[in-house]
């Protein structure tokens, strides 16, 4: 890594960012489970974001359900013969297939958003303690290892169990879970930078400290903070499913994945399988490509760190 | 050859196997229950978890003065003696009954039933100044009977027992207040350590009992109704609240019997040649409508349209049809239905005529939200019920909003009513009920009295007329005229639609083949002595 | 090292005091009736009223707490507001039916970890090696509730070979051949996550040692493979024990889940039932048990490694 004094005032380095940047996309490519992650994760991201065109039915609009096609095994056609239920449809005549794009939204906008959160919080807190050390570092450090000392489900759990249910409560119990993560790991990577020439070379020029940790100490934190945001990611979308399951995530009206596993658990004995079958394998199938992609950049990003 | 041998030598082994497994079974006969609550009901002696409580941890263990009759299938149940053997109002002062109560009866601690324990029974719900008065159960008790004061003793076999005002529906009340042996609760002065060794006088004595697990109870030969001496020699009571789990222990043979299997279930446990009873009992399904002034639901007109909106049949495939069309509070060939001028049933063109004069039509679509839970005791599939019944509606011009909330919120909510906070400005609100007696089917919903915070008439019908009806049936003691004037609430009720009936549940049970005996009542309770194993 | 171990005792009493503040307070932030677990769907408000004073919910809630807090000082967790049980008792049950599970779970998970570990290890990069690895990375990411479901409705609906609930024929926990058929589902279950990650850190642990320069220094000195083998499971033991002892934190925290699903009477049910009963008593006493089970497995955790590597023996 570059620690030269000059590229320091401006937005830094631009030649050799990019540089890296095709350095690591190099690096990334040379795995092709971790590639075929990423293109499985694209796909998810695109089959969600497009939901509402892509979904042969709107599962939310009442109007369109007809109850008579309720626990339609996969392959069946509509009793008005307008479409195909590929996956079967569920207790309520909803297609399971539109009902799983529709989940697959809800999820990963929780993901995302909780990832997002608790990467600002926990980078925050990480890059503060780091600065400045001390006393304040010792006392961020503490909360931070007391909260990591209990499990991420009980706490949510718990968590839920006061605030009730919701997307947006399921978001701040996962936040609130997750964000010492990353202010462990930025800590750490801004404890290594602290010491670098480049920062100390800042603080003679008496920059700002806002400054300095933000335009110069927190680009370098970035690499280990996306492999922990990836790892998270898959965390945040299984525990929201987890907690969905137990009862206590998102409300009935807003089914993400685990909501209808949840609700066609009730089937499961009937033989009517593919309700909660179908929406289990697509959570599985988002975690596990999550997981590859995060694994591999783990390798390439901080290799030997903790396990 | 060697492979066929082993074969053979395993199935012998597992023959003889199951021969032992069966030869304990043929000296004592064990019927192991799947309840739908989440833990053992309380053995305190008023049981919680509502009426499944009662069923389990009740009227197995204890008797009440005043019983269900439960030994038929096809007629609604009565009120029959129990441990009173006749009671009657005393003609001046109709606050007053007088209760001569059965002789020769012993508790399972082989101590006598008299005047005294059942005055006991009746201090420790009524009587702050009693060591034995507790809170815990007062709380499942009171509510039943609102109206019960106090007793006091005569003589050995006869108390009088007090109420605050005229009130017919006693006898109905006391079902649920259990009679537990005085000297049982003397030797530790403590409801907490007598629900671990509860005592009562009921068919079945307590054995075990492993906390959320299981309650084992044995047969009591000395009860005094030689023809409910259980035919069984035990029976184990295990909580399971996931329906799934209950399916998947019954076929997996732990369990010979599970409360409430998923109807979706019920195809398949009866095609593995599982018995599938059900029988309507008093329950009803209802969206209780906000009545207040200024609400669109203070029109009858309107109510009457959401009324006739809706096609049951509907609602009954939905459910596998393991439930009945409601066409008011009761069925209807209940002695308290009466005959009401009005009629409940699916006719969308009535429906669009009554909204049309009442000023709605599709230039001005009639707007309304509706407080439902997604789960929840005997509120049977809330969300697909719900849906349905908004796709209906649609279709008349009415547009339905949902407020899903936690069954244990709404139920909060039922008891502040609909002008409080809580209810969110809610024009009505989903909350299934049992009605099997005058006071839970009526007085409670359409007393005037009995808004929030006294009872659960939560959407404020403020009817002089019906109070006038109800207050005849509360005063009306003899068993036919109450009937009567219970059935003019009911064609009141029916007409005036403050309730829009959706549908009964029918309580379905699966019972392993080997179960016989069985009679469903069309009760919440049910009758375990008559069953055998076999 | 004493004054370390003393520092960090000292250390946990803070700890443990605000716990009982987050959850007693927790629980009274809580939408709902504190008594809706007891009450009957139609008591009146007077009655909640009363109720409320009987079981003292009336004061003001941080005399609540002190009363709390000088009674779970001397042990005493009071009584479950929905069973009138003391919590103490259900408590000390639940605990130990976790513990049955979390042994069994690990038991498997590290075994099974352990052999799938090594062999990708040692075939780095053949297709017992991927598949392992898939293997394992399915492990962490499917749904394991949802692989309970299945292995219910596998061996106790349709092969009636095991119990599908429950810890046991009746009560309480005995070491037979019974109650062990109710442990396998539940068991397996809660192993999948613990097995995966077992495996993984086996196998980079043995890839990397049989990489490194004295392993392959040895080869060359002629030493047989027993003896390598022997090399590489001394090198790997140490980090796998501490991974599977950071997994039996994870145990406890993953049981709710597969305690559910199997209705496996332990603390993760316990925790679950007295949410959705609001049993605030019960709640609070659980939440606080599972606490200070994790604090003090982590002060044990943190003494053992110093006791190891001098080195940590931070500031």
């Amino acid at each position: 890594m570059s620690t030269t004094v000059i590229g320091l005032a401006s937005p830094a380095m631009p030649a050799p960012r990019e540089s890296m940047l095709r350095l690591f996309a190099a690096q990334f490519a040379s795995s092709k489970l971790a590639l075929l992650g990423l293109v499985f994760l694209v796909l998810f991201l695109m089959l969600a974001i497009f939901a509402p065109w892509i979904a042969p039915q709107n599962p939310f609009e009442l109007a369109t359900l007809n109850i008579m096609d309720s626990k339609l095994p996969p392959g069946s056609v509509s009793s008005n013969g307008a479409m195909t239920y590929w996956l079967g449809t569920d207790g309520q005549a909803r297609d399971v297939f539109s009902a799983i794009l529709y989940g697959l939204r809800i999820s990963l906008i929780v993901g995302f958003v909780t990832v997002s959160a608790a990467f600002t919080i926990g980078a925050t807190v990480g890059l503060i303690s780091a600065y400045f050390g001390g006393r304040i570092d010792a006392l961020l450090m503490r909360i931070v290892d007391i909260q990591l000392s209990f499990p991420a489900i009980l706490v949510a759990l718990v968590l839920l169990a006061v605030l009730g249910k919701g997307v947006d409560k399921v978001i701040y119990a996962l936040v609130a879970v997750q964000w010492a993560y990353f202010a462990r790991a930025a800590r750490g990577a801004a404890i290594v930078e602290r010491n670098k020439e480049y920062v100390q070379a800042a603080r003679c020029m008496s920059l700002s400290w806002q400054r300095i940790l933000w335009r110069h100490i927190f680009p370098n934190c970035i690499p280990p903070l996306m492999v922990i945001a990836t790892i998270d990611l898959a965390h945040a979308i299984a525990l929201e499913a987890t907690l969905s399951f137990l009862g206590v995530g998102v409300p009935v009206t807003e089914p993400s994945l685990g909501m209808l596993i949840s609700n066609g658990y009730e089937f499961m004995m009937s033989g009517a399988y593919w309700i909660a079958f179908y929406p289990g394998i697509a959570l599985a199938l988002v975690v596990v490509a999550i997981n590859m992609v995060g694994d591999h950049l783990r390798d390439i990003l901080n290799p030997r760190n903790e396990i | 050859m060697y492979c066929s041998l082993l074969l053979k030598r395993a199935r012998l082994a597992l023959a003889s196997a199951l021969l032992l497994a069966a030869l304990p079974a043929g000296a004592q006969t064990t019927l192991r229950i799947g309840m739908t609550a989440a833990d053992i009901p309380a053995t305190t002696s008023q049981p919680d978890s509502g009426f499944e409580g009662n069923r389990f941890a009740g009227l197995t263990l204890f008797d009440a003065l005043t019983l269900w009759d439960l030994s038929s299938a096809e007629k609604p149940s009565v009120v029959i003696p129990g441990l009173a053997e006749s009671w009657a109002v005393d003609a001046k002062d109709k606050t007053k009954w007088v209760f001569k109560l059965r002789k020769g009866v012993k508790f399972h601690d082989g101590t006598a039933f008299n005047a005294d324990a059942a005055i006991f029974n009746f201090e420790k719900v009524l009587d702050k100044s009693k060591p034995h008065y507790d809170a815990r159960l007062v709380a499942q008790t009171l509510p039943r009977m609102p109206t019960l004061k106090g007793a006091t003793k005569v003589d050995d076999y006869t108390i009088i027992v007090e109420t605050s005002e005229p009130d017919a529906f006693l006898p109905f009340n006391l079902t649920n207040l259990f009679m537990a042996s005085p000297a049982a609760w003397a030797k530790t002065r403590s409801w907490t350590e007598f629900a671990k060794a509860p005592v009562g006088s009921g068919p079945w004595k307590f054995v075990r009992l492993v906390p959320r697990e299981r309650l084992e109870l044995e047969k009591f030969t000395g009860y005094w109704n030689k023809n409910r001496v259980p035919k069984t020699d035990r029976m184990v009571l295990i909580p399971m609240p996931e329906p799934n789990t209950r399916v998947a222990a019954l076929l997996s043979g732990q369990v010979d019997w599970i409360e409430a299997p998923p109807s979706d279930a019920i195809p398949q446990l009866r095609s593995k040649g599982y018995q599938i009873t059900s029988n309507p009992y008093p329950h009803t399904w209802p969206w209780q409508l906000n009545v207040a002034p200024g609400s669109p639901f203070a029109d009858k007109r309107v109510r009457q349209a959401l009324q006739l909106a809706v096609d049951r049949e509907g609602l009954r495939r939905l459910l596998g049809f393991n439930a009945i069309a409601a066409k008011g509070v009761v069925f209807e060939n209940h002695p308290w239905f009466g005959k009401p001028k009005f009629e409940v049933k699916y006719d969308p063109v009535t429906a669009r005529k009554l909204l049309a004069e009442a000023g709605y039509g599709p230039g001005k679509r009639l707007k309304m939200k509706v407080q439902i839970s997604a789960s929840g005791s005997g509120q049977m599939q809330p969300i697909a019920m719900n849906e349905y019944i908004q796709q209906q509606l649609k279709e008349i011009g009415v547009d339905v909003e949902f407020d899903v909330i936690v069954w244990e919120t709404l139920f909060n909510n039922w008891r502040l009513g609909a002008k409080d906070p809580a209810a969110r400005g809610a024009d009505a609100i989903n909350v299934s009920f049992a009605w099997q007696d005058p006071f839970f089917g009526f007085a409670r919903f359409y007393d005037s009295r009995m808004v929030a915070p006294r009872s659960v008439n939560w959407g404020w019908i403020q009817d002089a007329e019906m109070d006038k009806l109800v207050a005849k049936a509360r005063g009306s003691f003899d068993a036919k005229a109450r009937d009567i004037a219970l059935s003019k609430v009911h064609e009141r009720a029916v007409e005036e639609s403050y309730f829009l009936f959706w549908v009964h549940d029918v309580g379905p049970r699966a019972l392993s083949p080997k179960v016989k005996g069985f009679v469903q009542a069309k009760n919440w309770f049910q009758d375990f002595s008559t069953v055998s194993m076999q | 090292m004493f004054y370390y171990l003393l520092k960090r005792l000292a250390l946990v009493i803070p700890i443990a005091l605000s716990v009982t503040i987050v959850c007693f307070s927790l629980v009274y932030i809580a939408p709902g009736d504190p008594l809706s677990a007891i009450l009957p769907s139609d008591a009146s408000i007077e009655l909640i009223d009363k109720l409320k004073k009987d079981y003292g919910l009336d004061k003001p809630i941080p005399v609540q707490y002190a009363i709390w807090l000088g009674r779970a000082v001397q042990g005493d967790l009071g009584t479950s507001i929905a069973t009138g049980r003391p919590v103490n008792a259900e408590l000390g049950r639940a605990i130990f039916n976790t513990l049955i599970l979390a042994l069994f779970g690990s038991l498997i998970g590290f075994s099974l970890g352990l052999a799938f570990g090594t062999i990708a290890g040692y075939r780095q990069g053949t297709w017992i090696d991927k598949s392992v690895t898939a293997l394992a990375v399915a492990g962490v990411s499917v749904p394991h509730y949802w692989l309970g479901m299945v292995m219910v409705i596998v061996f106790s609906v349709y092969f009636n070979m095991l119990p599908a609930m429950g810890a046991g024929p009746g009560g309480d926990w005995i070491w037979d051949a019974e109650h062990l058929k109710y442990v396998v589902l539940p068991a397996i279950t809660i192993s999948v996550i613990p097995t995966a990650i077992v495996t993984r850190t086996v196998r980079a642990l043995v890839a990397d040692i049989l990489g490194r320069e004295f392993v392959i220094a040895l080869r060359a000195k002629g030493l047989t493979d027993r003896g390598v083998f022997w090399h590489v499971v001394k090198n790997a033991a140490p980090t796998s024990l501490a991974v599977m002892g950071v997994q039996l934190g994870y145990l406890m925290g993953g049981s709710i889940l597969v305690e559910t699903v199997f209705s496996w009477p332990g603390s993760g049910f316990l925790l679950n039932t007295a949410i959705f009963q609001r049993d605030i008593p019960l709640l609070q006493g659980t939440i606080l048990a599972l606490a200070l089970f994790f604090v003090s497995l982590n002060l044990i955790v943190d003494l053992v490694q110093t006791a190891l590597d001098p080195r940590i023996r931070r500031a």
